[in-house]
């Protein structure tokens, strides 16, 4: 899809299921919202068909689409009641009034908000306005429900709330949810599988659980959870193993992609899994230069002796008071990745 | 004194000058004139009954004068002083009758708003129902220009299409009208282009299409367009996208979109155009005078110009002009309450 010269979203394949809960992760402006649009009708693709149910959408409008779509912005009609709201597809598919009311409520009563019919939207908390919006857009009895960033105009507590709610939403009604977002942890808890993109490009489509444990390039690495890369190259391969040569010494690491002897590569490792070195064959020394309390865990900085800064998180087992101040750390060849060099998430 | 002070002094000088220049406006030129039309409306001047007889009378005294002045150059030295008193008295009798036919008595009342006769009442009646004419044609003309101006997705074409409204305002009203004058007159552009498709007959002088009532409306609704458009211009434009694809994500028509969401948003906006529209063309005098010229029926603004200017008659033509402003008072506080808008969002 391009815009002018722009290229929004690059070719490409992505086969969402029917019924799961599937998340478009990206940083902003990546083409998350143009991929929606895309979907939902708004926008006609350059090249390329968009299938849903396994029927061609090309030429059909919005409206005559199987999807509902819930804005960034929500989009409720301030000017009618939540009822109203929740009915207007119903309206516009010609149901008399007195059905309209009766649907509307009962999908009010799906989303938890059934004494609020007659209210404005105005009148209802961020958190209800956004159960609304899912009313209305679930009203049209869709196939696949687009939802481009709703919670990002909540507070971190409601966000958190809504998360679950849906979720379980979600579960209830059993159609497929494609789930807009820039925030990890949404996409994490929320999805069946989770599409990372970048620059209009979808970097890696996995489960969440893959995701954090098989990143495929250094992009996910560092965009979802927290990650220490450091340079390297691949020494000599030994079957899904390799020898990794950094500046800190030679480690024991995965190869998933298979990189070629000689290649140049970065070495992964999460920051909780540099655990206490006993027992490690891969061991890095360092002075501990910031540390951060944060009650089940405790998160500090270590700093080696070639100046290599890694992150480090460990558990709150009731003896993190007596963290000295250079400690040596460890982590097993399982653990860490020798992924191809790229580009990172803090770039954009 | 600190310049500080100086400085709020200075402004409240300047503020306080707003104000009296606004005031001397208000007063000046809207209340005061306003003012005394009302006044003017309110009085009559009473002719004497016996004002003829009295004209009369003096004419015969006038007569003896001049009879008593010949008998005077004829008369004998000695009759002289008796024929010159009698001269001065009749004088005198003169100037005390013309001083009773020089002031008519002025009369206070509301007699002035009860002589309209049946002819300009329905004249009065019309120019209303041309005036609701002309603003619903209006409406339904300046209603999709200014919706396709307001969703124009280009900068450009948006510009482009209000400077194509606007650049008719450069030109003078008059010659405004009389282009359409050009157009519908009997040998005007239509009829010779009608002659022209063998449509009209050359010999039957054309169609009269200047006595119609629709050509002034035409010529009205082009005088007054910007009026209409840009009050709706601007209530569009600040309709959110999203509230209009959500209502066309789910399916509604455009005749539902409309309905439900964008009138009922643009409502302050469509009371304004309509309001000014209406006054406009309620008072429109150059438009039916140039379109009609006396061909076509009268608007009432036509009754009161000549009321004032060929009848010589300001008090009747003051009472015409305050009638017609307190029926479009009145029209517009019903349109208003009918689209429940309020003076505060017509002042937005
Ligand atoms: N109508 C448009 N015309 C031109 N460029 C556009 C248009 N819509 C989007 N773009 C561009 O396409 C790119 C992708 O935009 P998109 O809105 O899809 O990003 P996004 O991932 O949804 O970002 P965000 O998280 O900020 O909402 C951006 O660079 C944007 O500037
Ligand atoms: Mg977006």
């Amino acid at each position: 899809m391009r815009f002018d010269r722009l290229v929004a979203v690059e070719p490409t394949d992505l086969d969402i299921r029917a019924g799961e809960f599937f998340s478009l992760l990206g940083p902003s402006g990546c083409g998350k919202t143009t991929l929606l649009r895309l979907i939902s009708g708004f926008l006609k693709p350059t090249t390329g068909r968009i299938l849903i149910g396994g029927r061609d959408m090309a030429g059909i409008p919005p409206s005559r689409r199987p999807t509902a779509l819930i804005f960034q912005n929500l989009a409720l009609f301030p000017l009618m009641s939540v009822w109203e709201n929740v009915a207007f597809g119903l309206e516009a598919r010609g149901v008399a009034k007195a059905e309209r009311r009766r649907r509307a409520e009962a999908l009010l009563e799906l989303v938890a908000l059934a004494g609020s019919a007659d209210k404005k939207p105005a009148e209802l908390s961020g958190g209800q306005r956004q159960r609304v919006a899912i009313a209305r857009a679930l009203a049209v009895e869709p196939s696949v429900l687009l939802l481009d960033e709703p919670l990002s105009a909540l507070d971190l507590k409601l966000r958190q709330h809504m998360r679950h709610e849906l979720r379980a939403i979600q579960r209830r009604v059993g159609i497929t949810f494609v789930y807009i977002t820039h925030d990890q942890g949404e996409a994490l808890t929320m999805s069946d599988r989770v599409a990372v993109m970048r620059r209009g490009r979808i970097e890696q489509v996995d489960t969440p659980e893959r995701l954090y444990e098989e990143p495929a390039t250094a992009f996910v690495a560092t965009f979802v959870g927290g990650s220490n890369l450091v340079p390297a190259r691949v020494r000599r391969k030994a079957g899904t193993e390799c020898l990794a040569e950094t500046p800190l010494g030679n480690f024991r690491a995965r190869n998933p992609q298979d990189l070629a002897e000689g290649a140049e590569g970065l070495l992964f490792v999460r920051p909780e899994r540099l655990r206490p070195a006993a027992g490690h064959d891969n061991r890095i020394r360092g002075r501990v230069v910031e540390r951060a309390f944060e009650g089940p865990f405790l998160l500090f900085t270590i700093e080696t002796s070639q100046g290599q800064r890694l992150q480090v998180q460990w558990l709150n087992e009731g003896d993190v008071h007596a963290l000295a101040a250079e400690v040596e750390v460890g982590f097993s060849a399982g653990d860490a990745r020798i992924l191809p060099p790229g580009p990172l998430a803090d770039e954009r | 004194m600190s310049s500080g002070a100086l400085a709020s002094l200075d402004r409240r000088l300047l503020s306080g000058l707003c104000w009296l220049l606004a005031a001397i406006w208000v007063f000046g030129l809207v209340l005061l004139p306003q003012l005394f039309m009302i006044e003017t409306s309110l009085w009559w001047l009473e002719r004497d009954p016996q004002a003829t007889a009295l004209s009369q009378r003096i004419d015969r005294l006038y007569q003896e004068v001049m009879l008593r002045e010949l008998d005077l150059q004829a008369a004998p030295v000695e009759r002289r002083p008796l024929l010159e008193d009698e001269i001065a008295r009749l004088r005198e009798e003169i100037a005390l009758l013309e001083a009773r036919e020089q002031q008519p008595v002025k009369v206070y009342g509301f007699a002035n708003y009860a002589r309209m006769s049946g002819l300009h009442l329905q004249v009065f009646l019309r120019t209303l129902a041309y005036s609701v004419l002309v603003t619903l044609l209006s409406l339904a003309v300046c209603y999709p220009v200014a919706w396709t101006a307001a969703r124009a997705r280009s900068r450009r074409g948006r510009a482009l299409l209000l400077l194509a409204l606007v650049i008719p305002y450069a030109i003078n009203e008059l010659l405004r009208v009389y282009a359409w004058l050009m157009i519908f007159d009997y040998e005007g552009l239509l009829n010779a282009l009608l002659v022209r498709l063998g449509l009209v007959d050359r010999q039957s002088g054309g169609i009269p299409f200047l006595t119609y009532p629709f050509t002034t409306f035409v010529a009205m609704v082009y005088a007054y367009i910007l009026f209409m458009v840009f009050p709706l211009y601007n209530a569009f434009e600040s309709l959110d996208e999203h509230q209009v694809e959500a209502a066309r994500d789910l399916g509604a028509s455009t005749w539902l979109l409309h309905r439900r969401v964008v009138v009922p948003h643009a409502r302050p906006g469509i009371a304004v155009g309509c309001v000014m529209t209406f006054m406009l063309s309620a008072g429109s005098y150059s438009v039916p005078q140039i379109m009609s010229r006396g061909l076509g029926g009268d608007w009432f603004s036509q009754l009161v110009y000549r009321q004032f200017f060929e009848a010589n008659n300001w008090n009747i033509g003051a009472a015409y002009a305050f009638s017609l402003l307190l029926a479009c008072l009145v029209f517009v506080g019903l349109v208003m309450r009918l689209f429940r808008v309020g003076i505060r969002e017509i002042a937005r």
